[in-house]
């Protein structure tokens, strides 16, 4: 699952992933998220920090919080420079700093699915 | 009998004050005897004296006040003592004090008076000199006081003007003068505030431990406070940010062991600081976003290159990959000035290997300009306390910009040694060199040689980066150069004792 307050970018991941074979789901509005995630389960969050309305690491730190939901891996992407020190903060598995390598997102998500 | 008369004559003759005698029972007084004395002063003879009244030595200078006190005083037939201007024969002034006394028979009528004269010009002139000097002298001092108290008028308008506030305490950090600016500033009058001690003005907002501290070493060891910065709420005014500045002063002869304090208040800078650095952060943020999308359809189609294309088209697309790196790097460039330049860049300090750092950025950079040699020279064996990363960044930064300014050459030569308890590193480049002006200035935030702006496109960050990444190392970057001859930046980082 990929959130993201950037259609661009939502697009760019869902045309890589799908090229990978994933199973892609998209939300660029993050209050929608939690419900989303409770709805279709993924295996992994790809989560943008600067969001309007709810950021990152606000879902992210609701995400750790909630019984049901709180082992999914979650990979924080941002364009922010402390975005790795909030991400840690938050719970995040891991961090990938924008803009990002395609082959490093590849490669994170993997440690996490196989 | 007549030999005594004889001998008093003699003696009346040889006294120094001329003396007369005048027969009061004569009409108008008439001189009936005169002694040589009398004579000499007034150069007449003795024969053209006898028989004139007295008043005959005032010639035409006949309005004067002594005169009517003579008068006055042998009306009454008494003794008196006058300064009297007379003239000699010659016409030439003498001042004459005169004594004058009556001589009266058994009946009581004054029948004589005896005139003594001495001859005072001199005195009087001496005197009347001492008179004009004095009061030249009490006319110098006027002018010198006047000078004094414009020139202390001038000054204290320059006091009164500046758009700083200023205040002078004494030993006892009693305020003896505020400026008008702190007056204004802080919205306190005069009376509120001079005579009073400093800690205890206004709701006690001087009143701080180290502003005391630091006051209290001013005096004794002549060490001023430089800019210690203040943050408080002030009555009337609210919260502010004051940078103060404190010296001793002292004023020859006058008073010494003063204190003068200068606040600044920076509260406006400040915002404007802070509010910079948030546009600049989120400029950068906002701008990466679509820099993020970008990037990641070039990949997206870096990777759907069909086989059959030609090599042409996947260089293109490798170019365009390149440029979108580079306006990353420029924009990441924006954001660490704006982070330094607020004091927020985190150091993630640990201890490295400094040898090896050097030598895989090296390494890094050898493999991103093939068309170079970058040589790396020396070795130190010892372990640096920092941030590795940022430390090559610096090196990345010199390195790169060694490569950048040197389009005729095409090596680079890295210097590595222990001095002291430091490491130096050195690169030096056989590029264009930098001129003397520029030198001061190639660390400023923005700053970029003029002739270079065309040809060497660039945000003029890199050199200001570098040189607060190690400044926060607590280690010195610097340059020599020469135009034509190439540059050395060299840096420095203060080895870790174990």
């Amino acid at each position: 699952m990929v959130c993201d307050d950037d259609q661009g970018i939502v697009d760019v991941l869902e045309i890589l992933l799908d090229a990978e074979g994933f199973n892609v789901i998209t939300e660029i509005n993050s209050t929608n998220l939690l419900k989303k995630i409770e709805v279709h389960k993924p295996d992994l969050l790809l989560l943008d920090l600067w969001m309007p309305l709810l950021s990152g690491d606000q879902v992210l730190k609701t995400i750790r919080n909630t019984e049901s939901i709180k082992k999914l891996p979650v990979i924080v992407l941002s364009a922010s420079v402390d975005g790795s020190d909030i991400a840690e903060d938050a719970g995040a598995n891991d961090f990938v700093a924008k803009p990002f390598n395609l082959d490093d997102i590849i490669n994170k998500i993997k440690v996490f699915l196989y | 009998m007549s030999d005594l008369l004889n001998i008093y004559i003699q003696a009346l003759d040889s006294a120094n004050s001329g003396i007369i005698i005048t027969d009061n029972t004569q009409r108008d007084n008439p001189i009936i005897y005169c002694n040589k004395a009398f004579e000499k002063i007034t150069g007449y003879s003795h024969d053209q004296i006898i028989g004139h009244n007295c008043r005959f030595l005032q010639a035409q200078d006949r309005s004067q006040d002594e005169r009517f006190l003579i008068k006055s005083c042998i009306e009454q037939g008494k003794d008196c003592r006058v300064e009297i201007r007379n003239y000699k024969k010659n016409g030439k002034l003498f001042w004459n004090e005169l004594y004058i006394s009556p001589v009266k028979n058994e009946k009581g009528e004054i029948t004589n008076f005896i005139g003594v004269q001495n001859d005072i010009t001199d005195r009087k002139k001496s005197e009347h000199e001492l008179r004009e000097e004095k009061s030249s002298i009490e006319k110098k001092i006027l002018e010198r006081t006047k000078e004094l108290v414009e020139s202390e008028a001038f000054l204290s308008s320059i006091i009164q003007t500046v758009r700083e506030s200023l205040l002078v305490l004494d030993t006892n950090y009693i305020v003896l003068s505020a400026n008008n600016h702190f007056l204004n500033s802080f919205k306190v009058s005069k009376e509120e505030t001079v005579g009073k001690l400093l800690f205890e003005l206004g709701n006690h907002q001087w009143n701080i431990e180290t502003l005391k501290e630091l006051l209290t070493k001013i005096l004794p060891t002549n060490n001023p406070v430089i800019d210690y910065e203040v943050e408080h709420v002030f009555p009337h005014i609210g919260k502010k940010v004051m940078l103060l500045n404190a010296y001793r002063i002292e004023f020859e002869g006058q008073y010494k062991d003063r204190i003068l304090i200068a606040i600044e208040d920076i509260t406006e800078k400040k915002e404007t600081d802070r509010r910079k650095d948030d546009f600049l952060s989120i400029a950068s943020h906002e701008l990466k976003t679509p820099l993020t999308t970008i990037k990641g359809l070039i990949q997206i189609l870096q990777r759907m290159v069909p086989p059959d294309s030609s090599d042409k088209f996947e260089n293109t697309l490798d170019k365009v990959a390149m440029y979108v790196d580079r306006l990353n790097d420029l924009i990441s460039d924006l954001l660490d000035t704006s982070k330094i330049q607020s004091g927020n860049i985190e150091l993630h300090k640990e201890e490295f290997d400094i040898d090896s750092a050097i030598a895989e950025t090296i390494d890094n950079l050898s493999l991103a300009a093939p068309n170079h040699t970058i040589t790396l020279n020396g070795k130190t064996g010892v372990a640096i306390m920092g941030d590795e990363l940022q430390i090559s960044q610096v090196l990345n930064n010199l390195i790169s910009n060694a490569i950048k300014y040197s389009p005729g050459s095409d090596k680079v030569d890295v210097y590595i040694s222990k001095v002291g308890n430091f490491v130096k590193v050195s690169v030096r480049d056989y590029g264009m060199g930098i001129s003397a002006q520029d030198k001061s200035k190639i660390f400023e935030r923005f700053f970029r040689v003029r002739d270079i702006q065309k040809k060497f496109p660039g945000l003029g960050i890199g050199l200001y980066i570098s040189h607060e990444i190690i400044a926060n190392h607590n280690g010195t970057l610097w340059v020599e150069s020469e135009i034509g001859e190439g540059s050395t930046f060299s840096f420095t980082l203060p080895i870790l004792n174990k």
